[in-house]
């Protein structure tokens, strides 16, 4: 679970984009994947995250999300199914609508979540921060807010598992209860999450304060991040995407 | 009584951390597991409590293969002291923090019986029983995690570095306690430690590993004074070890500094000097 936002170095086309292109295209999915009620449109969309992930040779990583969606999508299909009641009844008390209606909001959670992970995988946190502050000039705290905000995410996963094991060596049954019992056992924890991780971003903070986190400016990073004609081109892609999703 | 029988285990597609263990850990001993950093320490005590399943081998506690029994039902017998003693303290009070433990594997006892344990367990560790576990410094939450872990009485005690970042007083409080488990109940000790002044002090059996695999094995002044073994797995004596192996013949005994003056005074009372 933890790989699943590691960064895996590459140098496809999706890897050589500007970090802001490859977050323009991700938000213009997201928002397309929301503006269109369209399950063809959204099939689309899935399709096109998908060979997002092939074109930059992630396969095998794109299928581990599309995996892990799955199980989240199927919990909200049948809560879906069983909860609307409009339509015409098609079995027992599942109604057309709600089946349509299931399959969009499920469709529409696949192909919002899959390029948020994807653009993690081919971009580099600390390119996405500098390309953030350079390109865009967003102030390198903000920046620094958001890349840290995703850093820790796994660090967050690895906490959680490691607070889940020793509780587990303890006698807590997290390794025989499944589903809600285990969710029920694992709320109490989030105490002591909570505060290893506050204490962790306390230790951050003072470590990046230290090293004269108030000092950086636009100019301080050495790399550049120029836009290039295949950037031009995505953008174009973008608008084109965004103009398809409200006209169909 | 722990036996391991040829075993190995893999992270992923990494390269073996441990390979073809093969040893026994008597009940009631006290065993160091030492090694350089990547010596597969950790994963080996991690393996011995199940947390990790061996993928050749096997890990027996008293005959029974810990790959057939879930890790959380071993608990009552075997206690697990992380390095990390925030991922095992969830509750607001030490009392609280004890009282868990308990109920978690001696529920069956009646809260009377385990209320009386943690009151004995808190005056014992020197704790009223109020405090706030996440305001107390690093060394008493160790102290908290251990008293959580010793109520409970296990038969066998895993330890991960338990004095990494105390200081030495702190240090002797937690392994006097260890160490009184071990001598009254005849509880099983293992314990990964990089302090080998510690190791020399408590554990009785060392288990040198070197690349993943075990090198050496036996009791620890014995095993400290092997040089050709301690260097191959990049370890170093504790200094009273050195000194008595400089001074040669006559101190390579003495293992504490009473003994090694003790020996220094017979060779004056000889007339004689170190060589």
């Amino acid at each position: 679970m933890n790989n699943l936002f590691q960064y895996v170095p590459g140098n496809s086309l999706i890897h050589r984009l500007n970090p802001v292109s490859k977050l323009l295209l991700t938000v213009v999915i997201c928002i397309a994947a929301f503006i269109t009620d369209h399950i063809a449109v959204l099939l689309a969309l899935l399709a096109l995250d998908v060979l997002i992930g092939v074109t930059a040779g992630i396969a095998g990583r794109t299928w581990s999300i599309l995996r892990g969606l799955l199980k989240i999508a199927a919990f909200l299909f049948l809560l879906q199914v069983l909860l609307i009641r409009g339509g015409t009844p098609v079995f027992w008390i599942i109604t057309d609508l709600g089946l349509l209606n299931a399959a969009k909001v499920v469709l529409r959670l696949t192909v919002v979540c899959l390029p948020l992970a994807l653009v993690l995988a081919v971009t580099r946190i600390s390119d996405l921060t500098n390309a953030l502050v350079q390109v865009l000039h967003v102030p390198y705290r903000y920046a620094f807010t958001l890349a840290t905000a995703i850093r820790f995410i796994p660090q967050f996963l690895e906490e959680m598992s490691g607070i889940m094991e020793a509780q587990t060596a303890r006698g807590v049954a997290f390794d025989q209860a499944r589903g809600l019992k285990k969710f029920s056992m694992i709320l109490p924890l989030c105490a002591p999450l909570l505060i290893s991780s506050v204490r962790r971003t306390d230790q951050t903070a003072v470590a990046a304060e230290v090293r004269g986190f108030a000092l950086r400016t636009r100019a301080s990073a050495y790399k550049r991040y120029p836009f290039t004609r295949v950037d031009n081109a995505a953008v174009v892609f973008c608008a084109a995407l965004l103009a398809a999703a409200i006209l169909i | 009584m722990i036996e391991l029988e040829h075993v190995s285990f893999a992270y992923g597609e990494q390269g073996p951390s441990v390979q073809d263990l093969s040893f026994r850990i008597e009940k009631g001993d006290f065993a160091a597991i030492l090694g350089a950093n990547g010596a597969g320490k950790t994963t080996t005590v991690r393996l011995i409590d199940g947390l990790l399943k061996p993928t050749s081998g096997r890990v027996l506690i008293d005959g029974a293969d810990t790959a057939t029994t879930k890790v959380s039902q071993r608990a009552r017998r075997v206690g697990y002291l992380f390095q990390n003693p925030d991922r095992q303290i969830c509750k607001n009070t030490v009392r609280e923090e004890i009282l868990f433990g308990l109920r978690t594997v001696r529920g069956d006892e009646g809260e009377d019986a385990l209320n009386r344990r943690a009151e004995q367990v808190l005056e014992d560790f020197g704790f009223t029983g109020d405090e706030e576990p996440f305001s107390l410094s690093r060394g008493q939450r160790q102290r908290v995690a251990l008293a959580s872990i010793l109520a409970v009485e296990p038969e066998v005690l895993i330890l991960d570095e338990p004095t990494t970042g105390l200081d030495y007083r702190e240090c002797c409080h937690i392994m006097d306690r260890i160490r009184r488990m071990n001598e009254e109940k005849q509880a099983t000790v293992v314990m990964v430690c990089h302090d080998m002044e510690i190791v020399l002090d408590y554990a009785r059996r060392a288990l040198l590993m070197a690349g993943g695999r075990l090198v050496a094995e036996g009791p620890v002044p014995e095993i400290f004074r092997d040089t050709e073994k301690m260097e191959q797995a990049s370890v170093l004596p504790p200094q009273i070890i050195g000194l008595g192996l400089r001074l040669g013949e006559g101190f390579e005994e003495a293992v504490t500094p009473e003994a090694m003056a003790d020996a220094v005074l017979a060779w004056r009372k000889e007339g004689r000097r170190p060589e």
